[in-house]
């Protein structure tokens, strides 16, 4: 199974923001409420920017004029939640403040309009032979895994959450319960109140300790296994996050033969496959130096590791 | 602005490119919206006047690494290196697209050398879906590109060179606006034989992460475009249209920062024939369809009937 095909593609709507929240130091919750997207899949994004077309009034007649705001350029952010309400549809992303687009995002308040193009993208294949699935996320990795979740809780499968962050404060996770994730890493604990609700147990590092094991996230994964062993061929991983740590992750994959789809992250303008900035390197037995480039907005943002040419370029 | 003493329905958009007949002079620029099936996806090609499509050079071309782009103040920087299928794949797969399509299609052509430009404007002069070839001289990406169009003698021998083979199509000569004086390379361009020029390229840019203290993009260096670069654009034109193409009959097509009505009038007013939209599509392909019917609005409320009467009449 490879990741599987764009089959929807996005229309541009406006959006208005319902709902804004800090999840923890740096990671904000934006809910947007659309009227008409109706679809989406566990992977697919959303490519968002200021609403800038605005009807001008010229003698009698209304004119389309671009206002100029930074952002010019949409952001691509990943599906953390889609579902439908009393009127329509909403739909979350999680960000972290680190430049021009995000400093827009953090000051967006409920009522104000976003101009939104999606779904787009491809989505997380869910295979329906394969009994477990690990997602393992790092930092701002965790949006669509939140969604993932969700659907592989449907699809009946036995979900572990493995999270990863810097320290503490920068967990974008509700871990307000009894349980607290285990330092040693070897026990997944149903320490996220809205991972709960799909039954999802988790596992937590963080690098300074200050939550769950002391490490990286790639290291409790492997502790996990170690621990709670199930048959490779019996397990499907997802995982999102910086590129250093899916690197990671999918070569312990690769390692045990374990299927493995990584999401990945490129900084695209377009989101529509026509302006060729968000390549990722793919194997490629027919071409000469056996690698081309692949584009992450329309052949993306899910690829199998194995498809990934993961040494070419760093 | 007066009444309108004209319907906009009786307005008329249609512009002449050389002797190629456009139902109306809003374009898409090289490189911001595919081949053509990737923009139908999300706006309808048959309401363009014409589609622009990305380069295609003799080879496949992997282009540059990532970072491609970056977002600047007023725009952004692009290197994608020139990334195509090559001539032969763009002939056998992309070609098909564009056969029994009422709006026109130009291609972009780019090469390493005089020989790379005759070897696919030749080939692509017989496929008769194609109304015209633009030569893309002043890429600033890749580095044996810049020679071309920043010397007018260099510019009008390639011109020359490629005119004989380029019998059917229209014969398209985008010009960098990197040079001291664009009329000097524009006047190459003409004397080489050019039918139509397209003004501007991308200004050669770079932004730096004072972070890391590394250039934002992977090649360093890159094509600035948006909003940013649409006075020098409109300088350009003009420039230009007065010094050059007005007498010569050479029509201009016009482009850069070009985001809704009052920007394409500024361009028409310098002297352009057409223009093209090309970034402002990654923020919406639909724009050259808002862009075509305020262009209506707009010249039904001057109380003219075409926008041929705009064309040109900066005061």
């Amino acid at each position: 199974m490879t990741a599987s095909q764009s089959q929807t593609n996005g229309a541009y709507r406006t959006a208005m923001v319902s709902s804004h929240v800090r999840l923890c130091r740096e990671h904000y919750r934006l809910t947007l409420q659309l009227r008409d997207m109706d679809h989406s899949k566990p992977g697919q994004f959303v490519h968002i920017s200021p609403a800038l077309l605005e009807k001008e009034q010229i003698g009698d007649c209304r004119l389309t004029t671009m206002d100029y705001r930074q952002p010019f350029l949409r952001r691509a952010f990943s599906i953390a939640d889609h579902r439908q309400v009393s009127d329509g549809w909403e739909c979350d992303v999680l960000y972290r403040v680190v430049g021009t687009g995000t400093r827009w995002m953090e000051k967006l308040g409920k009522g104000d309009a976003v101009s939104v193009l999606g779904p787009l993208g491809n989505h997380f294949p869910i295979d329906t032979k394969k009994k477990n699935a690990w997602m393992v996320a790092g930092g701002v990795g965790l949006p669509p895994m939140m969604y993932l979740a969700k659907s592989l809780a449907k699809a009946d499968r036995d979900v572990i959450g493995f999270f990863g962050a810097q320290s503490a404060d920068l967990l974008a996770l509700a871990l307000d319960g009894d349980d607290k994730p285990d330092t040693l890493a070897q026990h997944a604990v149903l320490a996220d109140k809205n991972f709960a609700q799909s039954n999802v147990a988790i596992v937590v590092s963080t690098d300074d300790g200050s939550c769950g094991f002391p490490g990286h996230i790639g290291s409790a994964l492997q502790a996990y296994h170690q621990n709670n062993p199930v048959a490779n061929d019996e397990l499907v991983v997802y995982t999102c996050g910086p590129e250093v740590m899916m690197r990671f992750v999918a070569g312990f994959c690769r390692e045990r033969g374990i299927d493995c789809y990584v999401c990945m992250e490129r900084s695209m303008a377009c989101g529509i496959g026509t302006c060729q900035s968000c390549v990722v390197p793919i194997h490629d037995q027919d071409d000469e130096q056996g690698w081309r480039y692949q584009l992450c907005c329309t052949e993306g943002p899910v690829f199998s590791e194995k498809d990934i040419s993961w040494d070419f370029p760093s | 602005m007066a009444k309108p003493s004209t319907e906009n329905t009786q307005v008329d958009l249609s512009v002449d490119l050389a002797g190629l007949k456009l139902a109306n002079p809003v374009m898409t620029a090289s490189g911001t919206s595919g081949y053509g099936p990737e923009f139908a996806e999300h706006a309808d090609i048959s309401e363009l006047g014409a589609f622009v499509t990305k380069a295609v050079s003799p080879e496949p071309r992997k282009g540059n690494p990532p970072e491609r782009t970056v977002e600047t103040k007023g725009g952004m920087l692009n290197a994608i290196g020139l990334a195509n299928v090559g001539l032969e794949r763009f002939v056998s797969e992309k070609v098909s697209f564009w056969k029994n399509r009422s709006t026109p299609v130009i291609v972009n052509v780019v090469g390493h050398s005089v020989e790379d430009f005759q070897t696919v404007c030749s080939r692509l002069d017989d496929v008769e879906c194609i109304a015209g070839l633009e030569l893309n001289v002043s890429c600033p990406n890749v580095a044996d590109g810049l020679e071309f169009g920043t010397d007018p003698n260099r510019l009008k021998g390639l011109v020359e060179s490629v005119r004989p083979l380029v019998k059917r199509a229209k014969l398209i000569v985008k010009l960098s606006p990197n040079v001291t004086d664009i009329a000097e390379t524009a006047r190459g361009a003409v004397d080489g034989g050019a039918d139509v020029l397209s003004i501007i390229n991308t200004v050669q840019g770079m932004a730096i992460n004072v972070d890391t203290w590394k250039p934002m993009l992977a090649n360093r260096t890159g094509g600035l475009s948006g909003p940013a670069i649409k006075p020098i654009a409109v300088c350009m034109v003009q420039r230009v249209y007065r010094a050059v193409a007005r007498d010569a009959n050479v029509p201009i097509i016009g482009m850069g920062g070009i985001c809704d009505w009052r920007d394409a009038v500024e361009f028409f007013l310098a002297g352009a024939t057409a223009i093209a939209v090309g970034t402002a599509l990654f923020v919406d392909p639909k724009i050259p369809m808002k862009i075509c019917d305020d262009l209506k609005t707009y010249v039904a409320n001057r109380g003219l009937t075409s926008i041929r009467e705009v064309i040109g009449q900066l005061k």
